[in-house]
């Protein structure tokens, strides 16, 4: 097991409602999660000296969010970065608290995300983006590769040339996230879908159709880390960091293609290490979360982070093993494809719901981890919900991971 | 001549003249003096020795589509005109490119020879793509 294994705790979560569009400042949000996360925890924001974020150019600060909130921080740092960022940073701010910069450190996203700069830099009604950039920017966007959609759609079509997979297994993983968006009073598609309705919906990029693209949303959201010791005391039960990997990147990591295999995920290097961190296996694992910006993005990290083999993902997400009550639900929120896009952390923060226990569905006693299970009443607690692997995907190149576990149930 | 409004490469001082070349219609890649790798994008050093002395040569403009994707829905207003065909061609020389294929979208298959093309988009401005072979 890893030096620092359950050493550390996530001891707080919220988030502001999914909205499109907020028309408020991504500063005003920032200070809703951080407040609601601090709430969650029991914490005061004078208990926080930490503050770490992550965004595109497209977000407030850790410096605005402490001036707001009355904060004096004595560690603050926000990074560029989308997908597997916030997984990056816990494992940042673990560090952060064993070198003894920090003892609680919150950690946000907040972003309009919808209304304000969208994935692959457009701005509705705004300048078109120019090649100027260095790298491999100059050697693709004159082509018209410019979005996310765009990139993977290249990785997930030579998927399915090189494994006979069909894109009914992309259906099987709208299906289950949706199922469980049904069960998320927060969720904005919560309407089950049926594979005929991915059968039907349009194509956006070959060989990703409507019902495979994420819900681009206005939101921000917040965790709250700190050590064994202080969490013992605070108001939720604390959910460990067993271990993880941290935006674990494959060789040749820009978008020219030139590693040897283009479905060959960053998440292959870096299972090993999370799960020797963990001290488990995948047997182990109650339920997952999984990157799903498309669909594609969560079929390829199951077998990447090892629970199927190489080429296999299509044949293991069939018969809706992803689903609640099945063997291995994952995205238990509804993800990025129903609940809404949130670069990451709204998995990270439904599954400490989970290993709590206190999901926030339908049942009445939810916040005391009374649960009904009747998923016809819209309970979405797991009776189950032990261990956790959260699965992050930055894009083809760069992974993180982030092994958790509750005490409760 | 309606105006061309897609974005157009920036070259720097290490990719120019891949871009010339394009502007004469040749296709032309950095190969490492040591270790004789080509390299595809342009870069200031090898990236498999770190060696610096790198040359540029004309290469064949042949390879085989590696996988493709069909954009119907445009991210911009300037590629909304019609859906295009992104690409990613294995060069016969080693490396891979990012760039459209010119095909009927039936007829196209990872795996199939293509061969390089060089679109003069504005008067100054050439991209190289490919069509198959």
């Amino acid at each position: 097991m890893g030096a620092l294994t359950d050493k550390y705790c996530i001891v707080g979560v919220g988030e502001t409602p999914h909205m499109r569009p907020s028309n408020r400042t991504t500063l005003s949000m920032a200070c809703e999660a951080v407040s609601k996360a601090l709430a969650d925890a029991g914490l005061k924001p004078s208990d926080v000296d930490g503050m770490t974020s992550y965004q595109a150019g497209d977000s407030t600060t850790s410096a605005a969010v402490a001036t707001s909130l009355g904060m004096r921080l004595n560690y603050s740092l926000d990074i560029l970065g989308g997908g597997s960022s916030t997984e990056a940073l816990v494992a940042h701010a673990i560090g952060l608290i064993e070198a003894g910069y920090a003892k609680t450190i919150v950690c946000f996203r907040s972003m309009n995300g919808r209304s304000g700069r969208r994935m692959g830099g457009q701005v509705p009604g705004g300048p078109i983006p120019i090649a100027n950039a260095e790298g491999d920017n100059q050697f693709n966007m004159s082509w018209g590769w410019t979005t996310p959609a765009q990139r993977f759609g290249m990785s997930a079509m030579r998927y399915l040339r090189d494994t006979g997979c069909t894109t009914d297994a992309f259906g099987e993983i709208a299906i289950a996230h949706r199922l469980h968006a049904s069960l998320n009073p927060k969720a904005i598609h919560r309407t089950p879908i049926t594979m005929e309705d991915h059968h039907r919906s349009r194509w956006v990029v070959k060989p990703f159709r409507l019902l495979d693209c994420c819900q681009e949303t206005d939101v921000a959201a917040a965790i709250v880390i700190t050590s064994r010791e202080q969490a013992y005391d605070l108001r939720q039960p604390p959910v460990f960091i067993m271990g993880g990997y941290a935006r674990t990147m494959t060789d040749n990591p820009q978008w020219n293609y030139s590693r040897r295999e283009i479905h060959y995920v960053a998440g292959n290097y870096g299972w090993k290490r999370a799960f020797g961190m963990a001290g488990i296996s995948h047997s182990d694992v109650d339920f997952i979360s999984c990157y799903d910006a498309f669909t594609f993005t969560t079929l390829i990290q199951l077998e990447a982070n090892g629970f199927c083999g190489r080429g296999e993902a299509g044949e293991f997400v069939k018969g809706g093993r992803l689903q609640i009550d099945h063997e291995l639900p994952s995205n238990l929120s509804g993800g990025h494809l129903s609940e809404g896009y949130t670069h990451g952390i709204q998995m990270v923060i439904e599954n400490v719901r989970q290993l709590r226990h206190r999901a926030d569905d339908a049942c009445p006693r939810w916040a005391e981890g009374i649960h009904t299970y009747d998923r016809k009443a819209g309970c979405r607690q797991l009776r189950k919900a032990r261990i956790c692997c959260g699965m992050a995907w930055g894009y083809e190149n760069m992974a993180s991971c982030l092994i958790l576990r509750g005490i409760a149930a | 001549m309606s105006e061309y409004t897609k974005p157009l490469p920036r070259p720097t001082a290490t990719s120019r003249p891949f871009w010339d070349a394009a502007k004469r219609h040749e296709l032309m890649l950095q190969r490492c003096r040591v270790c004789n790798r080509f390299i595809y994008y342009p870069r200031d050093r090898c990236p498999n020795c770190l060696s610096d002395r790198l040359e540029w040569q004309k290469v064949s403009g042949r390879g085989t589509l590696y996988s493709y994707t069909i954009v119907r829905r445009a991210a911009t207003r300037s590629f909304a005109d019609k859906p295009y065909v992104l690409a990613i061609v294995e060069l016969d020389e080693g490396p891979r490119m990012t760039t459209n294929l010119e095909a009927p979208v039936d007829h196209i298959k990872i795996g199939m020879p293509v061969v390089a093309y060089f679109d003069d988009v504005t008067p100054d401005h050439t991209l190289v793509k490919f069509r198959p072979a």
